[in-house]
């Protein structure tokens, strides 16, 4: 009932964790049931490992949060050597997610993880980050470039790859239709919206690069929309998020057109949220004599 | 491979004021009772329905008899969750999180506490006593309100006040001052406010003393995944490209660094 397919694999429930919220599995795994999860897309991981940025690195707003962790990880020779076994041996799909600062970084952390006979099911690529070659525009703002990055990478796995979208732009359906174009199987929406807090104390921003990514229920209905809008423009499959919480949000997510969702910032919580929200969906199915996910994909009744 | 961490529905066993706006409380928490080591922290989920993302972490302050304790100030909303929790009452958590101290044995360990920072003090003074390890403790605090051991130099248990009103006046800098006239070889450990804590790192160094801190950051998930507990480290190779080495977490790394390693203990 809850199972859901992308491209030829089947998710067995459609919750995933977001990037950044589950590190990559093994943390949480030694003490939660992850397996129960649809999937888990590890944090982002760059050609070389990254310290990231200063602290503040985080901060709590009403009802969501501040980020700016400046994309730290092990770089992906050493996720490939020390998170990849634990991976592999899960019994359930996990994603990867990467990050780059030219389309080359992509390609060649792509290829690298490629040739490593990982099982990952996929691809999502966090477009969010600034082309250093081409004047520092992030990559995910500008639908060319979108399309550019996406068709370089298809030339190099068969593998699911998302496009993971950014909600700080004018039309995010058309950067989706670059990816769509670009040879996406798949997008993903919305990455964090930009936003600030000031401590008025010390008049200081509260994260130190003034500006972070706010996620968690703030952001849900922003994120909602922004689904609504991609699914009216394109004919891959989305992955919902932003905010999600509770079993009702998810259901909005898959009304508005999302097959698969991914939950994030909760995860710090609760983290067995993901696990949990599965149970109420089968439920809520059973409950509303639905006998398949797919019955209720953008089912919105205007 | 058994657990090493635990989200545990712990049951409060009971909540005391111990000193002014100071409270203990008492959470009945097996697992992570029986796996804790003095310096540990846990996460907490102050209520089911706590609206804010982060959970609050806070040191183990005894593991004992399948029993967890912590010390806390009313800062916030979370703190007064706590404070008001009832008896009997199923608090989330998830524990035991973080490194320990350690190296005790080898030193005459001078343990430093202030504020908020107790907890891991008394954890550890507590675990010393019961390894007949003899140890001196210095409690800093604004005046005597805010104490909740006598001062007892015969005892090697030393208060300092900022008012005089009990023990040494002045900080627990003016104790370790006159502490440190013993030859013996000194091993500091502390945790307070970053006051404090920067006061004692300074002490340490220019006094060529080991010094371990247990430091206080922001953090969310308490297990190395957000990232957002961060801790500026010294020894840091410029060449290399590398990971953790300049930004060590909180979570993980610590909270518990070497005085010389940590750039600041204003986190």
């Amino acid at each position: 009932m809850l199972s859901v397919k992308i491209k030829d694999i089947i998710f067995k429930n459609p919750i995933l964790t977001a990037s950044g919220t589950f590190g990559y599995g093994n943390e949480i795994g030694e003490f939660i049931d992850i397996e129960k999860l649809g999937g888990v897309v590890t944090k982002s991981v760059t050609l070389h490992p990254r310290e990231g940025n200063p602290q503040p690195r985080i901060a709590e707003t009403d009802s969501g949060m501040l980020n700016s962790i400046g994309l730290a990880n092990l770089g992906v020779v050493e996720y490939c050597n020390s998170k990849l076994p634990y991976l592999n041996n899960l019994d359930t799909n996990f994603i990867i997610n990467v990050a780059g600062y030219a389309i080359d970084d992509y390609v060649e952390t792509l290829q690298i993880l490629e040739s490593n006979n990982g099982k990952q099911v996929g691809y999502e690529i966090n477009i969010s980050c600034p082309n250093v070659k081409e004047g520092g525009m992030e990559f995910g703002v500008d639908p060319s470039m979108t399309e550019k990055l996406t068709a370089e990478l298809r030339k190099h796995t068969d593998k699911i790859l998302i496009m993971k979208l950014s909600p700080n732009v004018t039309r995010i359906e058309d950067i989706a239709k670059a990816a769509e174009f670009g040879g996406a199987d798949c997008v993903s929406a919305i990455n964090t919206l930009v936003g600030m807090g000031i401590d008025i104390k010390t008049r200081k921003p509260k994260i130190n690069t003034v500006f972070g990514g706010l996620s968690g229920p703030a952001i849900k209905p922003i994120a909602l929309a922004n689904v609504h809008k991609i699914y009216k423009a394109i004919n891959i499959p989305i992955i919902g998020l932003g905010g999600i919480k509770s079993i009702n949000d998810i259901v909005e997510f898959i009304l508005a057109g999302a097959d698969l969702i991914q939950i994030g910032t909760l995860n710090y919580k609760e983290p067995g949220i993901g696990i949990r929200l599965a149970d109420d969906l089968m439920n809520y199915l059973k409950e509303n004599n639905i006998n398949s996910i797919s019955e209720l994909k953008g089912q919105l009744s205007i | 491979m058994k657990n090493k961490i635990f989200q545990e529905n712990s049951k409060v066993v009971y909540t005391r004021e111990i000193a002014k706006n100071t409270f203990e409380t008492m959470l009945y928490s097996p697992k992570i009772s029986n796996r804790a080591i003095p310096g540990q922290f846990i996460n907490i989920l102050p209520s089911s329905n706590w609206g804010a993302m982060m959970r609050r972490p806070m040191s183990i302050a005894s593991q004992e008899n399948d029993n967890i304790s912590i010390i806390y100030k009313i800062v916030g909303n979370g703190t007064q969750m706590m404070r008001d929790w009832k008896v009997g009452q199923t608090v989330d958590i998830i524990g035991p999180l973080g490194n320990f101290w350690i190296g005790y044995d080898e030193y005459e360990p001078i343990l430093i506490g202030g504020g908020v920072g107790i907890a891991p003090i008394i954890n550890l003074k507590n675990h010393l006593d019961k390894l007949n390890i003899k140890n001196h403790l210095i409690m800093g605090a604004r005046n005597s309100d805010e104490h909740f051991l006598d001062h007892e130099p015969n005892l090697n248990i030393h208060m300092s006040t900022d008012d005089g009103s009990l023990g040494v006046k002045g900080t627990v800098i003016d104790v370790l001052n006159i502490m440190l006239e013993e030859p013996n070889r000194k091993k500091i450990y502390a945790c307070g406010p970053p006051g404090m804590m920067e006061a004692v790192k300074v002490f340490s160094i220019n006094n060529n003393i080991v010094c371990d801190l247990a430091v206080e950051t922001i953090m969310a998930c308490g297990v190395g995944i957000c990232q957002g507990c961060t801790v500026e480290l010294n020894k840091v190779d410029e060449n290399k490209n590398s990971y953790r080495q300049k930004y060590a977490l909180a979570c993980i790394d610590g909270p518990i660094f070497n005085a010389k390693d940590i750039k600041t203990c204003y986190l």
